[in-house]
């Protein structure tokens, strides 16, 4: 029971709380009988700590009782009234109010009709008794009203309330109206409706009057003001004070404002609405000058610690960029490379047990994608400073070069150059010339269109990589370059003088040649840098194509220069480094010369190999191209443009060309030295080189120990017979370091590629290099099968009684690295294993929860759905609310009715009981012939 | 008059919610029906041992060689006996701390805790937090043989703790979790309809298997046991319930307990005692 009535009460309450204590008491004392369930509070069920009690203290019993004692007031009362058809309405005063008790409304009503006594109206009225029946102008509207009515004390006399308002407005107009009133307070009374309309006029008109001078004068005072800005503005003293921006805005709103000054003389009402726009204006203009910067501070110059730091954070990035395109499975553009990136970094990573979650939001992917500009705009810096810094890093490198290879100034024999080479490569660069301009000249109005974009794509690689290359050449001979610069600066001014300053950039091989003719190798070196000076890309935009077509025509004397049979090897040096800092200027030029040398050396080459007779070894032409894009290229890339072709270019040389003489020996010891350089650091695998490198050991071993076992290794190679060249014969007594350039120079049956002097040295560059392939390749899981045969070969060819003791202690040192790698590599392999299923885990949920939660808020975060549902649970609860009650009303009508109809029915056999004793009577007084009790009573 | 609306509305709630779980399952074993029936078809070979492996490859970016043969899978965990941790006397209490609803702690309300004449002492959600954290991150559960967690707090409020929620690692956020829990009774997964915590009715015991065996955790008790010998008596098919107390003070004793013992000579928290229990079930069942 007291579950269900607890409802309910929600009716009750209201009336409830407007009860203070002492009444509350009071009808708990009123009530006759307590009524057992009245008594029991209602209980909480959880006692929450900080909570207030208020309003949990309530007694559903008693609330029920007490809504049903309200339905006695109020439905019962209706029900009795519903049958009848006229209402007796009770206006007695206080007779509503149940505060009030039998006294209070006596007093109540007392005071009602002394108050009605007193009032200023009747004052003058004779009391006859008959104070209802006069008419009082004031009182007609109360007749009409409740005469009870408590809000209804005439306690002023506010007849004419408009006029009164009016009046209170004005001092001036009170005072001229007391004064009236003081002359003829009779008078006052006797004003028809007429005269006072006629004063409220004529007040009105002067007020209005007083408003228009009121305005006028506020806006001369305004004029005024806008005349002396426009003068402030005008006179420069504010330019001093504010940004120029600012200055014009002001301006402009001077300029602005006086044609309205004009308009307003015109038109009065137009001015005052551009007027209410203007303070608004101006307000915003001073807003803002209060707010801006006085001055501002240019950037700090950065100490030379912070260069550092950046420098070095430059080349951190650098490095970290190149490891990605050394690993980039996919693609070698950086674009591709990022791409192929991002599913590694969607791909579901393992979840570490102590990772917050998904639904922790600072937990975001701290991979940013980077925008394409700011890539270009890196790029930019890169190549700023790349350009600033080329002059020290690219001359260390050339003089490295000039140590490695160099050396051999002088020629020695005469050199037969094969003429059929010759001729293609003559001809050759000057297809290649023309066929480079036409490309060129249809990427070129991509590159001017949009240059950046282009820059963004290949040539970043190349630049970039370049630049790794030629820093950490600087890195090396960090101490010998100063010394070398210094004297390059020193010796330029001292050269001769005659050459001009501004030379227009050849256009072919022959300009430049006549150009360069008899010139010494410095003064070579000034008219290229001065060419390069002149017509610098970033002086003019058709520079660009100038510095392209001269950048073949360099790359083409390069090339010619290798050719020449006294190998200029110190102009060959000096001419790398400009070649490196124009193919950073200009890479996507340059990787295309590249390609295409390299597509034309492989066709010529193609066709050599056709015709057994020609010796097919690359000329030295193309091996200092090879070496120069080496170093003008990224060689550790994945895939390059140019490296990629250029290496399989080397190891097909390797291949494929039959080893007739000594010479080519040297020249494929070369090569594979060369892809040793090329693959140290990204450790790519080059079968060709190692493959090579075997055959040369077996050709140094004994013809009789030959065996026809190895000969199927080899069934790639195309060899056909594999003669003991370097099989020493007869001892050496010292080892001399190889040239390349003098070899090159030799003729292919010179004596000295039968000698046992060149044969040791081939040796041991031979076992040289292949230490270096070890220790390359030492990370391979297949290296004892790689290199295991080694192991044997130099074990036999080391016992060979010819090898001189250095050598002998050499192969037996790289054997024994060998043995001890393979031996590592073995040690380190596990046998083979059934594939372990990693146990699966259970699929964890996240609990979905609010940061702050607050009980009955819709976390729902459609917010027009939250409120429909919001609403609609109101309305459910109104609903159920009113279906309580009216369920509680009909209720308590049917008991009611049920009351009164049994109250009816008991009155109806009540009745019947007593119509039929009487009739049963009679029927017995009929019968008995009224002989009985009537008789008797009768008597 | 309102009672049989009230009936109604219990049970009505009751069944739906059996009825999700079961509607997963259904799906779950559909879902793999219809993958094999797949596989059949496309195969046409109703050999077994080859199919099992590609399906592996199928779930996860295995690079392995493929002559290399799977070993093979184990029973599935739903089938094997589980454990069930019960938190006895966690505090976990919401209170109105000016004019929000709070869970409250000892740091963070100790001045209203002491205006209140409580001991800030013992309120200690962070154990309960710890406790939560050791139990569902431990192999155990990963490997799907916790049945269910229950934490019953210090006013006797009971709550179902499903194995696979992932709970806040952060104490504010577990806080918050179990703000919303206390008032709303109930935490769903996101996304889903999938109840993953709840408040239950209780006692306890209703939910426990009839087989098992609860043992209850008290440094007060003589039984001083090592905790990996003493697993090892139980047979492997009978369910094993352990009652930990989650309280900074006192001990626990609920009626329900069949044996107490104490697993070190030291009194321990309840994030290490669990640990404990953990590593020894790993070990008996052998979960790496």
């Amino acid at each position: 029971m007291a579950k269900t009535s607890k409802p309910g009460g929600a009716k009750a309450k209201p009336s409830k709380k407007k009860k203070s204590g002492p009444e509350s008491i009071a009808m708990k004392v009123q009530a006759p009988k307590p009524n057992p369930f009245e008594t029991i509070w209602s209980r909480r069920k959880f006692d929450i700590l900080g909570k207030k009690r208020r309003g949990e203290e309530r007694r559903v019993g008693l609330a029920r009782s007490r809504a049903i004692e309200k339905r006695k007031k109020t439905l019962l009362k209706e029900y009795e009234q519903s049958g009848k058809s006229s209402v007796f309405v009770d206006k007695r005063i206080g007779e509503h109010n149940d505060d009030l008790g039998e006294f209070d409304k006596a007093i109540l009503r007392s005071q009602r009709e002394r108050q009605l006594k007193l009032n200023k109206k009747s004052k003058y009225n004779l009391s006859d008794g008959e104070e209802e029946d006069f008419d009082i102008p004031g009182f007609g509207a109360l007749s009409e009203r409740d005469d009870f009515g408590e809000e209804m004390l005439p306690d002023d006399d506010d007849y004419g309330g408009d006029e009164a308002a009016d009046i209170e407005k004005d001092s001036a107009g009170l005072k001229q109206n007391i004064m009236e009133m003081g002359s003829g307070g009779d008078e006052n009374k006797h004003k028809t409706k007429k005269e006072v309309m006629e004063e409220i006029i004529s007040k009105s008109k002067f007020f209005k009057a007083q408003k228009a001078k009121d305005k006028e004068e506020n806006e001369h005072l305004m004029e005024e003001l806008d005349k002396n800005f426009a003068s402030l503005v005008q006179s420069k003293a504010l330019s001093a004070l504010t940004e120029p921006g600012k200055m014009n805005a002001l301006r402009s709103l001077v300029k602005k404002n006086i044609p309205n000054d004009q308009v307003k003389k015109d038109d009065f009402s137009a001015s005052q609405k551009l007027d209410q726009e203007k303070p608004d204006l101006y307000d915003k203009m001073v807003k803002e000058m209060a707010l801006e910067m006085r001055a501002r501070p240019s950037d700090r110059t950065k100490t030379p610690e912070e260069i550092a730091q950046e420098e070095r954070e430059r080349l951190e990035r650098l490095e970290e960029e190149r490891q990605k395109r050394m690993l980039a499975t996919d693609g070698f553009s950086d674009e591709e490379d990022e791409d192929g990136e991002k599913p590694s970094a969607r791909r579901p990573r393992a979840i570490s047990g102590d990772d917050l979650g998904d639904s922790f939001l600072l937990d975001e992917e701290p991979r940013t994608k980077r925008g394409w500009v700011d890539e270009i705009l890196e790029k930019r810096d890169a190549e700023n400073n790349e350009s600033e810094e080329g002059d020290s890093s690219e001359e260390s490198e050339s003089s490295e070069n000039g140590s490695d290879e160099g050396g051999s100034d002088e020629d020695s024999d005469a050199h037969e150059e094969n003429p059929s080479i010759k001729d293609w490569e003559q001809s050759d660069d000057d297809n290649l010339e023309t066929d480079l301009d036409g490309e060129e000249e249809e990427g070129e109005e991509n590159e001017d269109d949009d240059d950046a974009s282009e820059k963004a794509m290949k040539p970043r690689d190349s630049s970039k990589a370049q630049e790794i290359l030629a820093i950490k050449t600087s890195e090396r001979h960090k101490d010998s370059l100063g010394s070398r610069k210094k004297n390059a600066d020193e010796k330029q001014p001292s050269t001769r003088l005659d050459i001009p300053y501004l030379i227009e950039a050849p256009k072919t091989l022959e300009e430049f040649c006549a150009l360069l003719n008899n010139c010494s190798n410095s003064d070579i070196l000034l008219i290229i840098n001065r060419i390069r000076a002149g017509n610098a890309i970033k002086l003019a935009a058709e520079n660009r194509k100038k510095m392209q077509v001269f950048y073949g025509v360099l790359l083409q004397y390069f090339a010619v220069l290798a050719n020449k049979s006294p190998l200029n090897i110190e102009l060959l040096d000096l001419l790398v480094k400009p070649l490196m800092e124009m193919s950073v200027e200009i890479p996507y030029f340059a990787a295309i010369c590249a390609r295409q040398r390299i597509l034309r050396t492989r066709t010529q080459f193609c066709e050599t190999i056709k015709n057994p007779e020609n010796s097919c070894w690359p000329s030295s032409k193309t091996l200092f191209l090879l070496r120069l894009w080496s170093l003008i290229f990224p060689c550790s890339d994945f895939r390059h443009a140019v490296m990629t072709p250029a290496i399989l270019l080397m190891s097909e040389y390797l291949m494929r060309c039959p080893i007739v003489s000594g010479r080519d020996i040297a020249v494929g010891s070369f090569l594979c030295s060369m892809l040793l350089s090329v693959a140290k650091q990204s450790k790519k695998f080059c079968p060709e080189a190692i493959a090579f490198l075997r055959m040369l050991l077996m050709a140094a071993k004994d013809e009789k120990l030959m065996s026809n076992q190895n000969i199927q290794y080899y069934y790639l190679m195309e060899l056909k017979e594999l003669q003991p060249l370097l099989c020493l014969r007869g001892c050496v007594n010292k080892i001399d370091p190889l040239n390349l350039f003098t070899i090159m120079d030799l003729p292919e049956d010179s004596s000295f590629f039968d000698s046992d002097n060149f044969r040791t040295s081939v040796l041991m560059t031979v076992v040289e290099t292949l230490q270096g392939y070890v220790n390359i390749y030492e990370g391979l899981s297949s290296f004892p099968e790689i290199f295991l045969p080694f192991l044997e070969l130099l074990l036999e060819v080391a016992q060979q009684e010819s090898i001189v003791g250095p050598l002998q202690d050499k192969i037996n040192d790289v054997a024994q690295l060998i043995k001890t790698k393979v031996h590592e590599c073995h040690m380190s392999r596990q046998p083979l294993q059934m594939r372990k299923q990693k146990p699966v885990p259970i699929k964890m949920l996240t609990p979905k929860f609010e940061e702050s939660f607050v009980k009955g808020r819709d976390y729902d975060p459609d917010r027009e759905r939250a409120e429909r549902r919001k609403l609609k649970k109101l309305l459910k609860e109104e609903s159920k609310g009113a279906i309580r009650e009216l369920r509680k009303d009909n209720y308590f009508l049917h008991e009611v009715k049920a009351r009164e109809k049994a109250l009816a029915e008991e009155e109806r056999t009540e009745k019947y009981h007593k119509v039929k004793a009487f009739l049963e009577e009679q029927q017995h007084a009929f019968k008995s012939g009224q002989l009985g009790k009537g008789r008797k009573r009768r008597r | 008059m309102v009672r049989p609306y009230a009936v109604k509305g219990k049970k009505k709630r009751r069944k739906t919610e059996e009825r999700y779980d079961k509607q997963e399952e259904d799906e779950e074993e559909n879902h793999d029906q219809e993958l094999d029936s797949v596989q059949t078809k496309e195969e046409e070979e109703p050999d077994q041992e080859e199919k099992e492996p590609e399906e592996e490859e199928e779930d996860g970016d295995s690079v392995e060689l493929e002559g290399i043969p799977l070993a093979p899978s184990t029973q599935k965990p739903k089938d094997q006996p589980g454990v069930i941790f019960i938190l006895e006397k966690a505090s976990l209490e919401v209170a109105k701390v000016g004019k929000t609803y709070q869970l409250l702690n000892s740091d963070d309300h100790a001045h209203f805790l002491m205006k209140n004449n409580k001991n800030p002492g013992d309120y200690r959600p962070d154990i309960a937090h710890q406790a939560l954290l050791m139990i569902l991150d431990s192999p155990l559960n990963k490997a799907g043989r916790l049945r269910a967690v229950y934490v019953r707090t210090e006013k006797g409020v009971l709550i179902e703790v499903k194995p696979v929620v992932r709970l806040p690692r952060t104490f504010k956020r577990f806080s918050g979790i179990m703000l919303q829990l206390l008032q709303k009774l109930s935490i769903n997964a996101a996304g889903k309809r999938q109840k993953l915590l709840r408040v239950i009715k209780n006692p306890v015991t209703q939910y426990l298997p009839i087989d098992s065996r609860k043992i209850g955790l008290s440094y007060s008790s003589d039984k001083l046991v090592k905790m990996h010998d003493y697993v090892e008596t139980f047979s492997d098919e009978t369910n094993l319930v352990f009652v930990v107390g989650a309280m900074a003070h006192g001990k626990i004793e609920p009626d329900y307990v069949d044996d107490y013992i104490a697993v070190s000579g030291y009194p321990l928290s309840a994030a290490y005692c669990i640990t404990m229990i953990c590593q020894a079930m790993e070990r008996k069942w052998n979960i790496l």
